[in-house]
């Protein structure tokens, strides 16, 4: 937490992207959202989406990826403030979701983002939000983002029109041999009753 | 959509990975596929979902071969596959910057923003957006201004949103839209109510007036939507500082109305902007810190720490 001796200086100095909110220097406007990536629980990358040019280049986004990890895996706090910047984070079994704006971004709007890519991706992925689902779905993971975040600004914030818009879900057909199999003699008992009566 | 897993992968505990030793170069091969008749919908998303994922992770594709892989996807239209449709009109968006020619597909992004399907109506507006030039965007406008009043939600909040991409590239194109953004406005969707303010904002926000106008009439009315709410306090925010009006205005009465608000996101947003709000008395300050208080107690962080940080200010 800053004291507030030199405070005003400081947040002068820094300017527009300086940490911390800089009053009605910030241009009202629907461009809120940063980034949202996707990382593994070793910090890599599986879906990255970048809408500015804060970071321009590959290398840059990847630096920041693996700063924000560093700076969240450990911790359980769903939120976080470093470069200017606002992330408000999620854990899933071995995933970890991001999203991120400016500091002076209202958090709960990015929290809205976050819960929303959570929401559908739960859906899709039949509540399994891990790493290999995820890669084994990644078409609808991308379909889904696309849905809530276009170019920076919220294009949708409920999940159920989400999921509705994607119309995909993982099929777990091939996930187990052993629930096929409980399917398929599901199946045949079905078919033995209905040819009794 | 059925993703088969390798057994042997399984076994060994990493788990599968779809994208394990992907390499360019093999899946552009396997995309020649895309120019065989009749379309495998499903081995076709498969391949292109692997040219999305090499793309996202930073893998380079050369002009050429992009515009190749480009030309071989616009095939895939033939099909009516609707998740192969959607990934179509990503793949348009991710690789309009690095294929040739990529405006080959405006017809058939027209048409399906034109057409039955409205579930292709939306995605196909925002492709069709992304490669789209100042010329093009005036043989488009009839359609952008019937889709930004379409009843459809998706297809309006697809155009609105659009919309305010294209001021970049042609403005005065889009200025000439305002009155159906205002209409779009009146809509009981919450997203298209956000994305509408923020089209007609963007539209005149040179023009104080026009902007006074435009927030006195919006809190009249009254909109329903708790993002567009945040909008217009950042809106009213902006215009008391820029006026240096004193705070008996209505524009902070409405600020501080929205205190009241049943949406934590627009009572935080205000108790946020009043706070800093330069000048404010103490009376005028005190029940945005009251409030900001009771969320520092929330039971969820987000709330906390982001009240805590405000009240720190």
């Amino acid at each position: 937490m800053r004291g507030a001796v030199g405070f005003e200086e400081t947040r002068r100095a820094r300017g527009r992207r300086g940490g911390g909110r800089s009053a009605g220097l910030q241009e009202p406007s629907l461009y809120i959202i940063k980034a949202v990536f996707i990382l593994d629980n070793d910090g890599h990358r599986l879906l990255a989406k970048y809408y500015d040019d804060t970071f321009p280049s590959m290398k840059e986004q990847m630096a920041f990826e693996k700063n924000v990890f560093n700076k969240t895996s450990r911790t359980d706090s769903e939120i976080a403030f470093f470069g200017g910047m606002t992330i408000v984070y999620k854990s899933s079994i071995d995933l970890f979701l991001y999203v991120v704006g400016s500091s002076y971004e209202n958090e709960l709007m990015l929290m809205s983002v976050l819960t929303c890519l959570f929401e559908s991706l739960n859906h899709v992925l039949r509540k399994n939000v891990e790493k290999r689902w995820l890669l084994e779905n990644m078409d609808g993971a991308f379909l889904v983002l696309d849905e809530i975040v276009d170019g920076g600004v919220i294009l949708e914030s409920d999940p159920q029109q989400v999921i509705q818009k994607v119309n995909f879900r993982a099929d777990d057909s091939g996930l187990t041999e052993h629930s096929v199999t409980q399917v398929l003699q599901s199946a045949k008992e079905q078919i033995k009753w209905s040819l009794l009566k | 959509m059925i993703k088969k897993f390798d057994k042997k992968d399984e076994e060994s505990g990493s788990g599968s990975n779809p994208f394990r030793h992907l390499e360019k170069s093999a899946v552009l091969q396997e995309a020649r596929i895309f120019n065989e008749t009749p379309i495998n919908p499903r081995r076709c998303l498969h391949i292109l979902t692997k040219i999305l994922y090499l793309l996202n992770q930073g893998e380079h594709f050369g002009t050429t071969e992009a515009t190749e892989a480009f030309f071989a996807m616009t095939r895939l239209f033939q099909s009516n596959d609707q998740t192969l449709r959607r990934m179509c009109y990503l793949t348009i968006k991710e690789m309009a910057t690095i294929s040739e020619d990529v405006i080959i597909v405006t017809s058939s992004l027209t048409k399906d923003m034109t057409g039955k399907e409205d579930v292709y109506r939306g995605p196909a507006i925002r492709a069709l957006c992304r490669i789209t030039d100042g010329t093009m965007l005036q043989a488009i406008e009839r359609y952008m201004k019937q889709a930004i009043v379409d009843k459809v939600s998706s297809v309006s909040s697809s155009a609105l949103v659009s919309s305010l991409h294209m001021m970049k590239i042609s403005y005065d194109v889009v200025k000439r839209w305002v009155n159906e953004a205002q209409e779009a406005a009146s809509s009981d969707n919450i997203m298209v109510q956000y994305h509408a303010l923020g089209v007609l904002y963007h539209l005149k926000k040179s023009d104080r007036l026009a902007v006074s106008k435009m927030l006195n009439k919006f809190t009249k009315s009254g909109l329903k939507s708790q993002f567009a709410y945040c909008m217009l306090i950042r809106i009213a925010s902006r215009l008391l500082k820029e006026n240096e009006e004193g705070h008996e205005s209505p524009v902070f009465d409405f600020i501080e109305s929205c205190l009241r608000n049943k949406h934590e996101m627009v009572i935080y947003e205000a108790a946020s902007a009043i706070i800093h709000l330069p000048n404010c008395t103490a009376r005028e300050l005190a029940p945005a810190v009251s409030v900001l208080q009771l969320f520092c107690s929330s039971p969820k962080p987000a709330l906390r720490y982001a009240a805590v940080r405000t009240l720190n200010k």
